[in-house]
């Protein structure tokens, strides 16, 4: 496995106030990492900081072996790196079909709609006129087709329906299948569970767990979730 | 209606349309209340000024217009307005600053005193029964033109759509790989370059003097209060009402008339209507 993603000892949060603290870990291409914690443990920090969003105060990312952390977030998805946010996920004054046609993808639109056919029939919607679980997978599908490397996705599944988050992890896997890693921050255990290879638990903004998917079990990460 | 009547609101609706266009930009786009919107109509109309200054033949008047507008623009962009995106007062006391300092330094080179310039097309063209200045004509159908071409780019370019995702989600607009900083100083550059355009279309028929984009300046901003913010139709139907009214009034009664009649209507739809009649978001 290729080493994609370092951290070290990252420590940032907004303005002068760090909200996460020496944080370190490693992504390899291919792989799926779930980071999980309770409601304010520093998930989304986490993952705006790698993404570009907050600027860090101290400690270093290297996406194939180059340092971004001093880049910009746009600069940082040129150099591939995909990004799904907890919320204000779309652009809500555009439509279904604009938000996900903005820059050229790498994987066709069609592929997608099959499995979401409700995004296929409102191409012409402003996204801002749909419901929350629909805006997720529109802003899920738009971060899948994106030519990128590696993928961030903040609670992609929160007021989604059970059979739309199944369909979500084959997407996830086919990803990871064909090189991406993902960084998936997550609250729902069965979506963690079934499609993570490692766990990186956080509370209070310092690591409090970093385990293989094979040596964890789901006591391990109720556990995490419950401090 | 007479036909001169009628034509006269065609060049003035015309004309502050593609005056209004550029502050609807900047401020739709970028929220900035441009207060020097007018200054950039008044550095556009010196633009012939310029070239025959220094010589240059007249072709160049409008190379001449948009580099100097541009240039001066993307300066005061980068050191100052990008500081103030999204912060509406601010940016209403800055580019009100801006102006003054930029009338101040056009008076430094020109002087206080009026300058005029001739039309690049002379004579007069016979328009529904009446002779009419052929360059006011060519105007006229020309800004037409460039707005169904802008109305076009507007709904159908990338580049349009990618300036309505960074205003309405600029922090996802970087996320997706937008460059927001180039794309805002784009969006402002452009907006005072059509004032600039304006200023040099309006240069051969008005007084030239560095107070002169004041006037335009008020006139496009009740454009926008009562057309509404957002959206070329709302523009459209400001502009008309605006331009519409003064031109009436200031032709069967007085400019004075036409003035209070437009501030009148500006101040009744900043309190019964603030969002104009034909706003929207897209």
């Amino acid at each position: 496995m290729t080493l994609l993603l370092e951290i070290e000892n990252l420590t940032g949060g907004y303005k002068d106030t760090n909200v996460l603290f020496d944080i370190s870990v490693k992504i390899g291409a291919g792989s799926l990492l779930g980071v999980l914690g309770r409601n304010g443990v520093g998930k989304t920090t986490f993952a705006r900081l790698v993404q570009g969003g907050i600027k860090a105060s101290h400690g270093d990312i290297r996406l194939d072996g180059q340092p971004i952390l001093n880049k910009s977030a746009h600069a940082r998805r040129r150099m591939g790196v995909g990004y799904m946010p907890q919320t204000a996920m779309v652009f809500d004054d555009l439509t279904v079909l604009e938000n996900l046609s903005l820059y050229p993808n790498k994987k066709s639109l069609d592929y997608y709609f099959d499995r979401f056919p409700r995004l296929a029939e409102r191409l012409n919607q402003p996204a801002g006129t749909m419901s929350g679980g629909e805006r997720k997978i529109l802003s899920f599908v738009r971060t899948m087709i994106e030519d990128t490397k590696l993928i961030i996705l903040d609670e992609p599944t929160e007021g989604v329906q059970p059979e739309n988050i199944n369909l979500m992890a084959d997407c996830l896997r086919e990803r990871v299948a064909e090189g991406a890693a993902v960084f998936l921050c997550e609250q729902n255990l069965n979506l963690l569970s079934e499609v993570s290879d490692w766990f990186l638990g956080l509370d209070s903004g310092r690591v409090i767990m970093t385990e293989s998917a094979d040596t964890t079990n789901r006591d391990d990460l109720n556990a995490v979730l419950s401090l | 209606m007479s036909p001169v009547l009628l034509l006269n609101l065609a060049w003035q609706i015309s004309t502050l349309a593609l005056i209004a266009l550029g502050l609807a930009i900047v401020f739709g786009k970028l929220r900035i209340m441009n207060m020097a919107h007018g200054e950039f109509v008044m550095i556009g109309a010196y633009a012939p000024v310029i070239t025959s200054m220094l010589g240059l033949p007249g072709w160049l008047q409008l190379p001449v217009c948009l580099i100097t507008v541009a240039f001066v623009a993307f300066v005061l962009e980068r050191t100052i307005v990008r500081h103030l995106y999204g912060r509406m007062f601010d940016s209403l006391l800055a580019t009100w600053g801006i102006a003054i300092l930029l009338r101040e330094i056009v008076e430094l080179i020109f002087g206080r005193s009026y300058q005029s310039v001739s039309p690049p097309l002379s004579g007069t063209i016979n328009v529904i029964g009446v002779d009419y200045p052929a360059y006011r004509i060519a105007v006229i159908i020309g800004i037409f033109l460039g707005f169904i071409g802008f109305s076009w780019w507007n709904t159908r370019s990338k580049m349009a759509t990618r300036i309505k995702a960074m205003v309405g989600n600029p922090e996802l607009a970087e996320a997706i790989g937008l460059n927001t900083a180039r794309l805002s100083a784009g969006a402002f550059v452009f907006g005072c370059c059509t004032a600039g355009l304006a200023g040099l279309i309006l240069a051969p028929t008005v007084r030239i003097e560095p107070m002169m984009g004041l006037d335009y300046l008020i006139r496009s901003f009740f454009a926008l209060v009562v057309g509404g913010l957002g959206s070329l139709e709302g523009l459209g139907i400001g502009v008309s009402i605006i331009a519409g009214t003064q031109t009436f009034l200031g032709a069967v009664s007085s400019q004075t008339y036409g003035y209070l009649a437009v501030l009148t209507l500006s101040i009744l739809f900043l309190w019964l209507k603030p969002n104009g009649i034909h706003s929207s978001s897209r």
